[in-house]
């Protein structure tokens, strides 16, 4: 019957290079993925992970010297 | 035994480290968990470290590999267990060029997480296809070929695989498989 697709997602290496996204497109997601990253980045760090590594900290300085 | 430039290396890397956990698994809490996972597993390995590299490759491929081994689900639902992340799904029917936040953010969500990872890497977080690929354990040019995908299947997601379809209509066809010419004729 019909001709069966002989490359699906198989070699991603080869295919990938057909992709051409026209360029707007590739800019518009190249900024909304800073402005998604860049908004997690100023999140405050939460104080959990400063107290972990006092912690540690305080753990060596007792098992070190 | 940490040394002082390597505690404060991971104190400054710290804020890229939850920014890649919460775009890894889609849940503030989630990432979190993972933040400090990485951070005991960095701190009793920080002699293999090596300075003069990336600490910050260095991190994400122990966060990488945790969330491999420890806390990935099945599945790819949009995880949004604490609301925090993706708000909620808004299509305006007039977008211009500029992506709402929050669509953007469930599209991302609803890629696979090998698309979804290079992404953050390559695009967002600073760090060259040569680490990407290196934390990935692949070659570069596996990188760029990820990229590449998840760059049209974000634009398929979003519905925007030309730009005249900028707006909320899904009727687009599967981008991946379109070839320059089809892409000139739109």
């Amino acid at each position: 019957m019909g001709e069966m697709p002989d490359h699906e997602d198989k070699s991603e290496d080869k295919d990938a290079a057909d992709i051409v996204l026209d360029p707007r497109i590739q800019e518009a997601i190249g900024k909304s993925l800073k402005a998604h990253y860049d908004d997690l980045i100023q999140a405050p760090v939460p104080d959990r992970f400063l107290v972990l590594l006092a912690e540690l900290e305080a753990k060596e300085r007792r098992d070190g010297q | 035994m940490a040394s002082d430039e390597f505690r404060e290396g991971l104190i400054a890397e710290l804020s890229n480290l939850r920014a890649f956990a919460v775009s890894l698994c889609g849940s503030v809490q989630q990432a979190d968990d993972l933040v400090q996972e990485t951070m005991l597993k960095a701190w009793g390995n920080s002699e293999k470290f090596q300075p003069g590299t990336s600490l910050r490759a260095w991190l994400f491929t122990i966060l990488r590999n945790t969330y491999y081994s420890l806390y990935r689900k099945r599945g790819r639902e949009v995880q949004d267990s604490d609301g925090t992340y993706a708000q909620r799904l808004t299509v305006s029917g007039e977008q211009e060029s500029a992506l709402d936040l929050a669509d953007f953010r469930v599209a991302l969500a609803k890629l696979s997480e090998e698309h979804r990872e290079v992404l953050i890497m390559v695009g967002a977080s600073g760090l060259s296809y040569e680490e990407a690929a290196e934390i990935c354990g692949v070659a570069v040019g596996t990188i760029k070929s990820r990229v590449n995908r998840a760059r049209a299947k974000l634009a398929d997601l979003l519905g925007i695989t030309s730009v005249d379809e900028i707006g909320p209509d899904r009727n687009t066809v599967a981008v991946t498989h379109q070839s320059p010419a089809d892409m000139a004729r739109t």
